[in-house]
């Protein structure tokens, strides 16, 4: 019969596998791609570095708007903080599983 | 794990504070009692007392009074807070590795099962019953330079009492069991018994049944005899 601690760790671990599953999801849905820029005579000229098939490729964007701009300086705090979080997640189900896999009733 | 914890509850806490909303919320839950350190000075085992897991809760008794409009997910996103939707009925919470944020009202009339909706916060709310029992006496305390309204400790003990035995997760129940009756007792020790006495006099008949059962339950002779004197 589980205990008091277990029952807190099992209800621990449905909560992190939801969260895994959020952060995941919002990972995907974040803008692909940063943003590398360069300069050429004076003029700001912006590529969107993007992985596909394994390969960085840069694709031209031109001279874009502040908005969008901030949109993919968003994606990349964004992003750098889901990746985190996940790996933090993803840690704590590691734990919690290993947890609760011992034979104590505790 | 806990440091990181309590410092984001903390953070939660000045960004609900600087919007002007924090004074429309009750921190209820296992996070209350470690905020009740400053109450029961002397008593240092009070802060473990309570289990914290994730959850932390924040009741709101009149929700129509709060006339400005914050969006709480957008406020909390940069911390990585996520809108999870629970459940057929849709309540939501916001959910972090460290944190699980959710609203409660207190249940009026009949009862719902549908969510409370806090539109001005973007956020909606579960109503429960007994929660009216946490927004009759509450407490401020100092936190940095601003103030949080936390139960009484008499109320938040005497709710778990008649709350536990409801709960369909018997180690929910235990674990609220346990941390009424070691509430109550730092109450006693802090000379509060007749507090206690007057709070359990207040409330209805049946709810003292409960109560009695629960620490009958839990074999607290001593607050029994307190109770009944």
């Amino acid at each position: 019969m589980r205990g008091v601690i277990k029952g807190v760790l099992a209800e621990e671990l449905q909560n992190s596998l939801r969260m895994k599953k959020a952060y995941e999801k919002a990972l995907k849905g974040l803008p692909q791609g940063s943003l590398a820029v360069r300069k050429i005579k004076g003029q700001q000229y912006y590529y969107l570095a993007k992985r596909v098939g394994g390969k960085v490729k840069h694709f031209y964007k031109g001279k874009i708007s502040e908005e969008e701009k901030r949109k993919y300086e968003e994606a990349k705090v964004f992003r750098a903080k889901y990746r985190k979080l996940l790996a933090q997640v993803k840690k704590q189900i590691r734990f919690l599983r290993g947890s609760l896999r011992g034979k104590e009733a505790i | 794990m806990e440091k990181k914890q309590y410092e984001l509850c903390l953070e939660i806490l000045r960004r609900f504070n600087k919007a002007d909303i924090l004074k429309h919320f009750i921190l209820i839950g296992s996070w209350c009692v470690l905020f009740y350190k400053d109450y029961f000075e002397s008593n240092d085992s009070i802060k473990y007392t309570a289990i914290k897991t994730r959850d932390i809760d924040f009741l709101i008794s009149a929700p129509s009074k709060i006339q400005v409009n914050v969006d709480i997910p957008a406020l909390l996103q940069d911390l990585g807070f996520m809108v999870i939707f629970r459940g057929q009925k849709g309540y939501i919470q916001l959910d972090h590795p460290d944190l699980i944020l959710e609203f409660l009202v207190p249940e009026k009339g009949r009862g719902t099962n549908k969510p409370y909706a806090l539109p001005q916060l973007k956020v909606n709310a579960v109503a429960l019953r007994f929660l009216n029992f946490l927004t009759d006496s509450t407490i401020k305390v100092k936190v940095e330079n601003f103030f949080v309204a936390v139960p009484h400790p008499a109320n938040f003990a005497l709710h778990k009492l008649i709350i536990f035995q409801r709960r369909r997760n018997e180690d929910k129940a235990a674990k609220d069991r346990s941390s009424a009756v070691e509430i109550l007792k730092a109450l006693i020790e802090k000379g509060e018994a007749q507090t206690i006495v007057k709070i359990f006099a207040s409330v209805p008949s049946k709810w003292q049944a409960k109560i009695i059962k629960g620490l009958e339950a839990a074999g607290e002779r001593e607050i029994l005899n307190i109770l009944s004197a």
